[in-house]
């Protein structure tokens, strides 16, 4: 079984058995809400997956003479144009283009050995996502936590801090903040690798399965293996959770000091139960509600940062994946890669409204 | 169901999902294999002297790589396109075939002198230079310990005349089909090629990754296989033992090599990276032992800064150069053509882009291949802008009257520097007072198509690499058939030089085709020198400098002194780089 298809197992069977449990437990409006979602996802998909097909080929630019170059003579351009169809009218090329989206085959890559593309995903994808998660829960971490800080806090110097911090941290540059990360931490202290996803001699010992090589080093006891990749993912990791940290900081705080005005707030205080747990127990819960709904809509700029992120630190995932398939015009690959984001960030943004209406049971469709 | 009791039925969910898919899937990367049980060399990650027992895998530390004597990991932003012997046409898939597999002939390492590999000697050439005969050594086995006959090895050739043409990246089109007839095995022992044509170079192109000896069991004859699984085995020094696309391969000693370069380490790992930069930091930080291919300039000049590392310098094959198209004006205009190569101050792109790391270029013949001389600087002795004021006066062009040019260049294909030194060279020829320059600039993909089809661009710069190491493929690609946008000579039906314009290029054809099937080097030789000079008075192209590869090494990396340039870890000017020159100390 390919590893990709083990992820949709891991995150799908939860995910599906959750909905399941949504749909039977919920209101007529929320199951009435989620069919309409779903029914509006798919053509969504399709809708941006026909534009990425279209504007890849109105662009300049050819993938057989990009990877060839002046060695390419004209005959071995037209029989490798031949061989990978990229002679065949436009509607066909879209139909064969459309069947391998709905059945999910992807089809080859047009350069650098026309491999499977759901192979070269399968390697790709658990890479980002052991990227991701972890840089979004840093994110979480310091961005809720941090925000809620720095409403308990308000025009006091923590409060203007940690503001300033969210300004700054947002507009850096993800790559300058990673290469400075590199430099002080791999080059200058010696303390943290600086790029990879494992050591050089303890990977050639991983039994991989999923390809989230922390998972894989878990299931087959290979502590240092794990510890290896631990200590590869603290860089980029702090480098895409960081950035990221702002916007929840800044969000969570508003939220916060709107939600310590409340009257019910307000009770309670008279009731003296002390500013802690009004902030942390019941303030930052209701302040939650909009920040569900920006984590949502972050994960597209997570995936674009992990773009920057995977590149800089010479991380095998999607996104340095699409930069390197978009330079090459592999029209094939880029069109899989963007449909599939679409498709994370249109059943992640699902995910979260279907959350949302959980958390805060007054929310009706 | 309240909302805690739900969150622990999910997360329950998800913990069973993971139980479920650990039972149940299976590995999709080889773990380090080893060959047959006859022969048993270390195959997990060879521990370091310290450790106790080799059953352990090593302590996770980032410096624990390098540190390691056994393992030499060497980084790169290559990356594999394929490792088909029949079909692979990159300069990093040929260094990963010829560590590999060996071939009838190779390349000195540091050298491109043409040595025996696998064949006894030379070989024998008929009279009439079409039938090139070979015997094969004895004992010569694959990783797996399968022999190789000659019978084997005609047929994996082969492939490169039957299905080579068929695979994607069809090296075959331009280093065997045209050259050519057939390949047979009359016996188990001697291996015949017959050619379409004479030519001086085969053992040139014979000597190259194409023609080694691929594993039958994984390279079958009808089909191209750009991507085995590991392990993958030839009969060279090592085999593949895993690879994980764009990360790592790992290579391990054959146990049954029997050539002159035995490894001198326990496993080699190749270790990708997508950024240059964060490869010279990897260097740097003693993550990886070797970065090799392709750092910029300025990574060069601040690594050669940091004590403990050395870099060195291959003069090698890769140019740079200056495409005109002689049939699109001004460019149809010789005395034009001249003022450009009188303008130019080499010198000046050298210093000033490149910080001294690349080398003026003054014939499309690079120092040390055969033949090569100065040809442009002995006509022009550029920059001479009093001679490109008259020859552009010739033509009737003055201060008041300038020729307008304009060029054409990829901003990153060539790298960020490409832009500077164009614009230097637009300085340089609008120096002269009577050029006016355009530069514009093309994304690669729709540059190449413009500039080498002849109809588009009057003038582009392009970067050449040989295919086979020998001065034939400097000059006959931008002379013959449209020459790569020079149109020196216009395609023609059942033409394999097409129809020169003028006579001029009549008389270059003349004298190209005349060296490629000279044998005696000398006359050899003295052709490429006449047919240099008349190059540099057409000025088909304009050669500009020639890029020096770098390697980039800890200190304790050597490479086998009794190679000829073990400073640069014996990398000659085929950019060939033989693992098993190294050795590492603690």
């Amino acid at each position: 079984m390919s590893p990709i298809a083990i992820i949709a197992l891991i995150i799908g069977v939860p995910s599906l058995l959750l909905l399941a449990y949504v749909f039977a437990r919920g209101s007529t409006g929320l199951r009435r809400y989620i069919l309409t979602r779903i029914a509006l996802t798919l053509p969504m998909i399709f809708i941006l997956a026909t534009m990425v097909f279209f504007i890849l080929r109105i662009l300049p630019g050819d993938p057989v003479t990009s990877a060839l170059g002046p060695k390419g003579t004209p005959e071995m351009i037209q029989h490798i144009r031949a061989t990978l169809g990229l002679n065949d009218p436009l509607i066909v090329q879209y139909g064969r283009f459309l069947w391998n989206m709905i059945t999910l085959h992807f089809g080859n890559s047009l350069v650098g050995g026309h491999r499977l593309i759901l192979d070269e995903m399968s390697e790709r994808f658990p890479a980002t996502l052991e990227l991701i998660i972890p840089a979004s829960v840093l994110a979480l971490l310091i961005g809720i936590y941090g925000g809620a800080l720095a409403a308990s806090k308000r025009k006091q110097a923590l409060d203007y801090s940690l503001r300033i911090y969210s300004v700054i941290i947002y507009s850096l540059p993800i790559f300058w903040l990673g290469l400075l990360l590199q430099l002080f931490f791999g080059v200058r202290l010696g303390w943290l690798p600086i790029s990879g996803r494992i050591d050089a001699i303890i990977g050639t010992n991983l039994k991989t399965v999923t390809n989230i090589y922390s998972l894989d080093a878990l299931l087959s006891g290979n502590w240092p293996a794990f510890f290896s990749v631990v200590r590869h993912l603290v860089l980029p990791t702090i480098t895409l959770g960081l950035i990221l940290s702002g916007v929840f900081l800044r969000m969570t705080r508003i939220n916060v000091i709107e939600t310590m005005q409340a009257d019910y707030i307000g009770a309670a205080r008279a009731r003296g139960i002390r500013e802690r747990i009004l902030i942390y127990g019941h303030a930052l819960k209701n302040a939650m509600i909009p920040v569900i709904t920006l984590i949502g809509l972050q994960v597209a700029i997570l995936l674009a940062g992990a773009v920057l992120t995977e590149t800089v630190f010479s991380w095998p995932g999607m996104g340095s994946y699409l930069v390197e398939r978009i330079s090459a015009r592999d029209y094939t690959a880029v069109q899989s890669v963007i449909t599939v984001f679409a498709m994370l960030v249109a059943l992640i943004s699902l995910a979260v409204d279907v959350i949302y209406s959980l958390v805060d049971p007054r929310v009706r469709y | 169901m309240n909302r805690q009791r739900m969150f622990v039925v999910a997360a329950m969910i998800v913990v069973a999902s993971l139980i479920l898919s650990a039972c149940g899937a299976t590995p999709t990367v080889a773990p380090a294999t080893q060959p047959p049980a006859t022969v048993a060399p270390a195959t997990q990650a060879p521990a370091p002297a310290t450790q106790a027992p080799a059953t352990a895998a090593p302590a996770a530390t980032a410096t624990s790589a390098t540190s390691n004597p056994d393992t030499i990991i060497i980084g790169t932003t290559d990356k594999i396109a394929s490792l088909d012997s029949a079909d692979a046409y990159a300069t990093h898939d040929w260094e990963i075939l010829r560590n590999i597999s060996d071939g009838l002939l190779y390349m000195k390492p540091g050298t491109t002198d043409v040595a025996p590999d696998l064949a006894t000697d030379m070989g024998t050439i008929s009279s009439d230079g079409l039938t090139y005969t070979y015997t094969l050594k004895d004992g010569i086995k694959f990783g797996d310990g399968s022999p190789l006959t000659a019978t084997i090895y005609a047929a994996q050739l082969n492939r490169l005349l039957t299905i080579g043409p068929k695979c994607p990246n069809d090296v075959a089109d331009t280093l065997a089909v045209p050259y050519v007839k057939s390949i047979t095995a009359p016996d188990d022992k001697t291996i015949v090629f017959k050619l379409t044509t004479p030519i001086a170079f085969f053992p040139q192109i014979l000597a190259g990754a194409p023609y080694v000896a691929s594993d039958p069991n994984t390279f079958k004859t009808d089909a191209c296989n750009l991507f085995p699984t590991a392990p993958v085995y030839g009969v060279g020094p090592w085999y593949i033992s895993q690879y994980n696309p764009d990360e790592q391969m790992v290579l391990l000693p054959n146990p049954y090599y029997t050539g002159s370069m035995k490894p001198q380490v326990k496993q080699i790992i190749v270790r990708f990276y997508s950024d240059p930069n964060t490869m010279a930091l990897a260097v740097q930080s003693g993550e990886i032992d070797i970065a090799w291919r392709i750092l910029s300039p300025d990574q060069l000049t601040s690594l050669k800064s940091v004590s403990g590392l050395t870099v060195g310098t291959i003069n090698g094959g890769s140019i740079r150069y200056l495409v005109l198209n002689h049939t699109i004006k001004p460019y149809d205009d010789p005395n034009v053509d001249k003022a450009i190569a009188a303008s130019i101050d080499r010198n000046a792109i050298a210093d000033t882009v490149y910080s001294g790391q690349v080398s003026p270029l003054y014939s499309m013949i690079p120092p040390g291949f055969l033949g090569a001389d100065q040809a442009f600087d002995t006509m022009y002795s550029s920059p001479n802008l009093d001679a490109a004021k008259k020859f552009l006066e010739a033509s009737g062009y003055s201060a008041t009257n300038p020729v307008k040019l304009v060029m054409w260049y990829p901003p990153e294909h060539y790298g960020a520097s490409t832009a500077a030194w164009m614009q230097l060279i637009k300085t340089q020829l609008e120096a002269t007072g009577e050029i006016q320059v355009t530069l514009n600039s093309q994304e690669w993909s729709t540059y190449v198509p413009a500039l080498t089809g002849g109809k588009s661009y009057g003038a582009g710069v392009l970067g050449w690499f040989f295919d086979y190491p020998d001065p034939s493929n400097y000059l006959d690609p931008f002379v013959f058939n449209r020459g790569e946008g020079t149109n020196v000579t216009l395609p023609a039906t059942g033409s394999l030089t097409g129809t020169p314009i003028n006579d001029k290029a009549k008389q270059l054809v003349a004298l190209l085709n005349q060296a490629d099937i000279e044998t005696d080097m000398t006359k050899r030789a003295d052709i490429y020198k006449q047919a240099q000079d008349l190059y540099a008075d057409m000025v088909v192209t304009v050669p500009l400098f020639f890029n020096a590869e770098h390697v980039v090494y800890r200190s304790n990396i050597k490479a086998d002194a009794n190679s000829a340039k073990p400073e640069n870890l014996n990398i000659g000017p085929d950019i060939m780089f033989f693992y098993s020159e190294l050795s590492k100390s603690q």
